[in-house]
């Protein structure tokens, strides 16, 4: 036991496998979700499966535990290696796992039973909050520590990034989630809106988005096999998020009576997001020109890239649907659904996938079992998705166009059921491409074929 | 510049802290908490209510404000933040796949609610909310306190009325079916009494009465119109047979217009909600001439007094006989159309 906990990278190897397995349930809860939109009384009167607690099972476990996990776990491998050292503490990596994982597992755990604190995003309960707190706190001591005893001067950025992730998070978690009130998880009153989507938008902002830059900041120029296009850029794209994004949380509650001065700033704020997403697009972007080809017949690269395009579509979408104008429209619908799955499956998840295929060789020295099995995925994906998002959206702007016409919520339902069986359709693809990926990732620690030091060598120093 | 670690580690709190105050910590200390006009405490049974509320994730498809630009339930008053004092949590919600509960309480009696939550399509044929029977009748109870009391005192004024009208309408259903009609007839304003229904029951006009009905009237009052649904076992005075109404035909011709009153606005009191928010004015006249074909077998469609028909309209005439008299009843009195 104490052999295995400090086996060099195992850490990491754990978080990508739980992240995972993690995608697949969370695809199971979707998928169930999904087919109760077509149909309601589907499985009808099973408590743990009634729509209410079945959708912040299938959020969170995606959010958290495939796309977080996933990526923290690619983060382990390459921060000391972008350092040029071990990990500082293989044992205390492990107990961060841990605790991050009892924090996802209490998700289906309990939720199910109606344990919850049901503010979107932060439901997990008191103690789950407890120890993902625990967790991240572990891999910030894990990760500093790394930093400290490190053999590369320079810090690239894809280590500021990770480090900034857990950072924020420790601060943020606690914050958003007003830990502080155990027993509800909220403050009295409308004021609560703000600090529930403070955290709201930070987690995809402030973790999701960090941990999938860094990610993406390590895999590209190693794909397309040539340097980093701007330090500038890169610290540009890095300064901005932070001073931007923590701010504009308040476009999600825009049409509530919150102080006007507030929504401003998130409006400013969220249409100022294009700023930093434009330029770390940018800047990978020009990394890697003139050598497409290169991430293009590279699978995980391929994913990688794909997230990158995501990040794009999602970001200049998301800065134009907090403007009022358009939320009129766009807001309470299912608009606002094909976002959230552009970024968080797109953007963060793909990425998390390419990023994890790609060091998956690295942290375990053996080859993937098939390369196919990614292309698979991919294309799986991308069909689940790229439909989702044109379903999702043509959905929402039904909705949103009637209710504004002065239909009413119940009247335009049955306008809706083609786009919702469409959705439930597409659904299929992501939960065959989770457990594709599932399988590929079992097969390769099982069967995949060691690679030999020489190969190994060569595949570490790519870039 | 140069990214040292005490550079990331300090500035990224830094610049965060500094962020944050900005966003949290200002309205921290600048955001009162000031009662509205409507707001009032929870009671021990709505607190429970809201629990369930929160637990069982009613906010992923329910919103709980009106914002200046809805049409739908509740959209008399838009929200104010004085309206959510107290409330740990105050969950807004952020998708409508069901209405905002924002003004919820007082739309509804009780019972409409106990038969909404065992199975929301008893109510509400083509909702999507899952049935929640599985909580048992307590937590049901607790729910609809909850739900009740949204809108605070505005919705404490809804609720009386509803218990008001309620007595009213219980008295008028023990009093026997003939009776009970009268009662329901004797509540619509004299002037609608008398008011034919004005578009022809047409082909398309039914079939568009009969997608109307499915999707809002039929679990209620039933497949065949006699009032016997799925809800009806739950909500009282049971829904309305329309096959009874033959015989109470206003001058032995009008119906139209008490359809489409009671249709517009509802029986408050009983499970018959109003519809005026969810039908314009076409699709209830549709629906009264549905009505009226199939379960009456005679509707007053284009029948006097009538103007100039619209035109797109064909000629049609109402080939619909009203029932025979009872013997030594006084034919209705007519009055001769003026030739065009």
């Amino acid at each position: 036991m104490i052999k295995f906990i400090q086996k060099p990278q195992g850490a990491s190897l754990a978080f990508m496998l739980a992240g995972a397995a993690w995608f697949v349930v969370g695809a199971l809860y979707g998928m169930v979700s999904a087919i109760h939109f077509v149909s309601p009384e589907f499985f009808s009167n099973i408590p743990a499966l009634v729509f209410g607690r079945e959708r912040p099972i299938h959020v969170n476990t995606m959010l958290y535990g495939f796309t977080g996990t996933m990526l923290i776990g690619a983060g382990l491998y390459y921060v000391p290696a972008l350092l040029r050292t071990r990990l500082w503490s293989e044992p205390l990596a492990w107990a961060g796992f841990l605790f991050w994982n009892i924090t996802i597992a209490s998700g289906p755990l309990c939720f199910s039973f109606g344990y919850t604190q049901g503010r979107e995003y932060s439901e997990y309960v008191f103690w789950a909050d407890v120890s993902l707190v625990f967790a991240v706190l572990c891999l910030i001591v894990d990760v500093v520590m790394t930093i400290a005893h490190r053999r590369e001067k320079q810090l690239y950025v894809s280590v500021w990034y990770l480090v900034a992730a857990l950072l924020w998070t420790a601060c943020n978690y606690p914050l958003g989630n007003v830990m502080w009130h155990p027993s509800t998880g909220a403050m009295p009153g409308l004021i609560d809106s703000l600090f529930l989507w403070f955290w709201g938008h930070n987690l995809p902002g402030l973790l999701i988005t960090p941990l999938a830059t860094g990610a993406a900041y390590f895999v590209i120029p190693r794909a397309a096999r040539a340097p980093l296009n701007s330090h500038t850029l890169s610290l540009a794209g890095f300064w901005f998020l932070v001073a931007l994004y923590t701010h504009i949380g308040g476009h999600h509650v825009l049409q509530s009576p919150i102080p006007n001065w507030l929504k401003t700033v998130s409006v400013v704020d969220s249409v100022a997001m294009i700023v930093p997403v434009s330029i770390v697009v940018l800047n990978l972007w020009l990394t890697a020109r003139f050598f497409g080809g290169r991430v293009w017949s590279d699978p995980a690269a391929r994913l990688v890239m794909g997230g990158i395009v995501w990040y794009i579509v999602t970001c200049v979408q998301g800065p134009l649907q907090s403007l009022p104008f358009m939320q009129r429209v766009t807001h309470f619908n299912n608009w606002t659904i094909g976002h959230a799955h552009i970024a968080m499956l797109g953007f963060g998840g793909y990425i998390a996938l390419g990023t994890m295929w790609h060091v998956i060789p690295l942290v375990t020295g053996k080859s993937l079992y098939s390369e196919k099995l990614v292309s698979l995925q991919f294309g799986l994906i991308t069909v689940g998705l790229t439909g989702f998002f044109v379903v999702l959206t043509i959905a929402g702007l039904i909705q949103g166009g009637a209710w504004h016409n002065g239909e009413t919520v119940y009247r335009v339902l049955p306008e809706l059921a083609p786009y919702f069986i469409c959705r439930a359709a597409l659904g299929i693809f992501i939960l065959t491409g989770a457990l594709v990926g599932l399988y590929n990732l079992a097969m390769t620690l099982w069967r995949g074929e060691e690679l030999s030091a020489e190969e190994l060598q060569r595949a570490e120093e790519a870039a | 510049m140069k990214m040292t670690p005490a550079l990331l580690i300090i500035g990224a709190l830094m610049v965060f802290w500094a962020s944050t105050f900005i966003i949290v910590g200002i309205p921290s200390m600048t955001m009162k908490e000031t009662p509205s006009e409507i707001w009032r405490p929870l009671t021990a049974e709505e607190e429970a209510g809201h629990r369930l509320y929160v637990a069982n994730g009613c906010s992923y498809c329910h919103s709980l404000f009106i914002r200046n630009s809805d049409w739908d339930i509740g959209a008399e008053r838009i929200a104010q933040s004085g309206d959510y004092v107290g409330v740990e949590p105050a969950i807004l919600g952020s998708e409508r796949t069901g209405p905002d509960l924002s003004q919820e309480g007082g739309e509804h009696p009780d019972d409409w609610h106990l038969s909404h939550f065992k199975n929301p399509r008893y109510t509400s044929p083509v909702s999507l909310m899952p049935s929640w029977e599985f909580l048992g009748e307590k937590d049901i109870r607790q729910l609809t306190a909850y739900v009740q009391a949204l809108g605070g005192k505005a919705a404490d004024r809804r609720v009386e009325r509803q218990k008001r009208w309620k007595a009213a309408a219980v008295a008028a259903y023990n009093s026997g079916p003939d009776r009970n009609v009268e009662w329901i007839h004797s509540q619509v304003p004299e002037v609608w009494r008398r008011m034919p229904n004005p578009y022809p029951a047409t082909q398309a006009v039914l079939q568009r009465g009969k997608r109307i009905y499915q999707d809002f009237c039929i679990n209620c009052h039933g497949p065949i119109g006699d009032g016997k649904g799925p809800a009806a076992k739950d909500v009282f005075p049971p829904p309305l047979n329309f096959t009874i109404l033959r015989r109470h035909l206003v001058e032995n011709r009008y119906i139209g217009g008490i359809f489409y009153y009671q249709i517009m606005n509802g029986i408050t009191g009983t499970g018959m909600p109003y519809f005026k928010k969810h039908l314009e004015s076409e699709k209830i006249w549709d629906l009264a001439n549905y009505l009226g074909v199939y379960f009456v077998g005679y509707t007053d469609a284009n029948i006097e007094p009538r103007g100039i028909d619209a035109s797109y309209e064909e000629q049609w005439t109402n080939p619909y006989k009203p029932p025979a008299l009872p013997p030594g009843a006084s034919p209705p009195p007519s009055s001769p159309r003026p030739s065009p």
